[in-house]
């Protein structure tokens, strides 16, 4: 039979001074919870873990794999095997939690956590009937706003591996946020609530979000915390938060990409943080390593079109900002103080006339032909 | 000579505007031909989907669709772009409603997302259609004695449904780096922390931390340098990095410009010079 070798963390707050790390050798059949239950049973009746249903069900059997965060009764020993092609497994517990014994993690703080952004619903009266003889209807259209985030099972996976987590102790954890975005996409819900919770979301780190997308890689139910974080950021916005600096970042997103298709890099600390002398001390940065700087992006050929496209799509959906035209003036004027034309022509005419890129080209084809060999 | 369309994000301009021009030289040496795709657009930086998912996505069917429109697979060389349009491409592709809804106004434009071009990223490019042993033989400059540091970057690993290795233990750009020669270091503390290039602009303290760790331990395992596919974990390297209070120097190197030195391009065309993190191994 064909063997792997565990290496657990153990560890009993009463009796170790320090955890350690303690060698199992485990068939590679079935999954992570099977191996862990062979040493139960066969091997260390004294190792303690977390599991109940054996059916990505409960939510209680996640732990760390080699550094990564896995279910173990949805993990096969075959798969890991492969992945870490025969080397030994580190199974140790979830992080950011205090270890009660072995495996086994306090989870109160995250669910403490999650508390503080309102995980449930606040009756709106004019929708949700008072007295308890009527029922309370959702019909399935309006459940497809919520249908993935109602199957976490709190399984802690995601804040075992959030980047956020890991260096904002504020910070609410991945799976409190889509709880949280849950109830904001619920008819029944009261406005009052949802804007508690969108002030609450922001001073519990909703703009920490590095959007690694870890949280979507670790869940187990297809649940998609970041792209919740998102939707609620966008939600924040919306309601009239646009102090913070993400909502600035934003708002340069969604103006400059209409107005040149592009982000503007050098025009982004500006813009969000104030920031004009970034720009300056880049450009002569660069520019005395002998880079050339292009401050603008170079309009392109479909652009004109590709703006009638973005309007159409922000005049027919729910947005969180409005396009402001004054700054996309402004922009253009940029552009068109550049490229020594108006942006229409620009757009028309760059093809023939890339006179700066030629430079460019030419030069490096140069420093291509001395450097070859 | 395989032809790909190349789509260039915001990664080409400003600073960066004669990057194109390396990458298509250094992609010549492998056989590839890179078509610029032109008239594609910034993919909204997943920030657009703040705004409005369905922005997003529309965005991307259309730059898919510039590259279908030419019968091209398209190259995405940079990790976000890479994640932001392959999860387009998965809606896209999963729900024909969106599909009719955003061909609808594509059309204006001649354009429709049909879904018959491939997304590649640099690394499953190399791995699938151009081949390790290749590059290998375009080296003219081994990069023996450099300790390079492997450094993916979230969003090529991350999530499952767009990843293009095996997300735990990925092992693209490990041969990539030995085939250009150098001694791969792939087993250091934060190897797997976020760069934090995101949150630079919506909460700096995030990425301050991340780049203290991830340099740091770059720098307890004695790289002489991390090398990055992604051109944005490779800004938080070399330019985030001089905003930390004591900056490790730690420098840093996107991918390409790694190729580009090692076949021969000199250190100005291969973008090495051009570091705010001088790099000094020679
Ligand atoms: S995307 Fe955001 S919430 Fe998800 S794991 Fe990363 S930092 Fe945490
Ligand atoms: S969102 Fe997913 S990973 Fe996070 S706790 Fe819920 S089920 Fe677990
Ligand atoms: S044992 Fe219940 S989810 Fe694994």
């Amino acid at each position: 039979m064909e063997t792997v070798k565990l290496e657990v963390f153990r560890y009993d707050p009463e009796k170790d001074k320090a955890p350690y790390f303690k060698e199992y050798e485990v068939p590679v059949e079935g999954t992570l919870l099977n191996a862990l239950l062979y040493i139960k049973d066969n091997l260390d009746p004294t190792l303690a873990f977390r599991a109940f249903c054996r059916s990505e069900v409960c939510g209680s059997c996640s732990m760390k794999v080699n550094g990564k965060t896995k279910l173990a009764c949805k993990t096969p020993m075959r798969e890991l095997y492969e992945t870490w092609k025969g080397k030994p497994l580190k199974i140790e517990p979830l992080n950011h939690m205090k270890v009660i014994k072995d495996l086994v993690v306090d989870i109160d703080k995250p669910i403490e956590k999650m508390k503080t952004l309102i995980p449930w619903l606040v009756p709106d009266p004019r929708v949700v009937p008072t007295d308890p003889m009527h029922e309370s209807i959702i019909y399935p259209e309006e459940m497809k706003a919520y249908k993935d985030q109602i199957h976490c099972m709190l399984c802690f996976s995601c804040y075992s591996a959030c980047e956020a987590v890991e260096d904002n102790e504020r910070y609410r954890g991945p799976f409190a946020f889509s709880k949280a975005y849950r109830f904001q996409v619920d008819r029944r819900d009261i406005e009052t609530a949802k804007e508690k919770r969108i002030r609450y979301a922001i001073s519990g780190g909703l703009w920490s979000c590095v959007q690694c997308q870890k949280c979507l890689y670790v869940c187990p139910k297809g649940v998609k915390p970041a792209e919740d974080i998102q939707n609620l950021r966008g939600q924040a916005v919306r309601k009239g938060f646009t102090d913070k600096p993400g909502a600035k970042k934003l708002k340069h997103f969604v103006d400059w990409i209409y107005a040149t298709g592009q982000i503007n890099r050098l025009y982004l600390p500006e813009e969000v943080y104030g920031n004009r002398e970034a720009r300056e001390k880049l450009t002569k940065a660069y520019e005395s390593m002998g880079v050339e700087v292009w401050e603008v992006p170079k309009p392109t050929k479909g652009l004109m079109k590709f703006r009638d496209i973005y309007l159409e799509i922000l005049s027919r959906e729910e947005k969180a900002l409005e396009l402001d035209f004054s700054h996309v003036r402004k922009i253009d004027k940029l552009v068109s103080d550049v490229f020594k034309a108006d942006i229409c022509t620009i757009v028309d005419k760059v093809h023939q006339k890339e006179e700066k890129t030629k430079g460019l080209i030419g030069r490096l084809k140069e420093l291509f032909g001395g450097s070859d060999g | 000579m395989v032809k790909v369309g190349f789509y260039q994000g915001c990664c080409f301009q400003g600073q960066d505007a004669h990057m194109f021009e390396t990458m298509k030289e250094t992609f010549r040496r492998i056989d590839v031909e890179l078509e610029l795709l032109e008239e594609t657009t910034c993919c909204g930086g997943n920030t657009i989907d703040e705004e409005n998912r369905k922005l997003s996505y529309a965005i991307n069917a259309r730059n898919i669709a510039l590259a279908e429109a030419k019968g091209l697979d398209m190259l995405v060389s940079c990790n976000t772009c890479y994640m932001v349009i392959a999860k387009a491409k998965l809606a896209l592709d999963r729900d024909e409603e969106l599909r009719r809804e955003i061909n609808n106004l594509l059309k204006e434009e001649g354009l429709e997302y049909k879904g018959t071009s491939k997304i590649y990223h640099l690394l499953d490019f190399f791995r699938d259609v151009v081949g390790y042993e290749k590059i290998r033989k375009a080296v003219k400059r081994p990069l023996k004695g450099w300790k390079v540091a492997a450094y993916y970057g979230c969003h090529v690993l991350y999530p499952k449904e767009v990843a293009i290795d095996n997300s735990d233990n990925p092992s693209s750009l490990q041969e990539v780096l030995k085939a250009l020669g150098a001694e791969v270091i792939d087993d250091y503390e934060h190897k797997d922390s976020c760069c934090g290039y995101h949150s630079f602009f919506t909460d700096k303290s995030m990425t301050l931390k991340k780049l203290n760790k991830i340099l740091g331990s770059v720098k307890k395992v004695g790289a002489d340098i991390v090398a990055t596919p992604c051109p944005l974990c490779f800004k938080s390297f070399d330019i985030y990095q001089t905003n930390m209070e004591k900056p490790p120097m730690v420098p840093s190197s996107f991918l390409p410009e790694l190729m580009a030195y090692a076949f021969g391009l000199d250190r100005k065309s291969s973008g090495l010079a051009h570091h705010l993190v001088k790099v000094e191994k020679e």
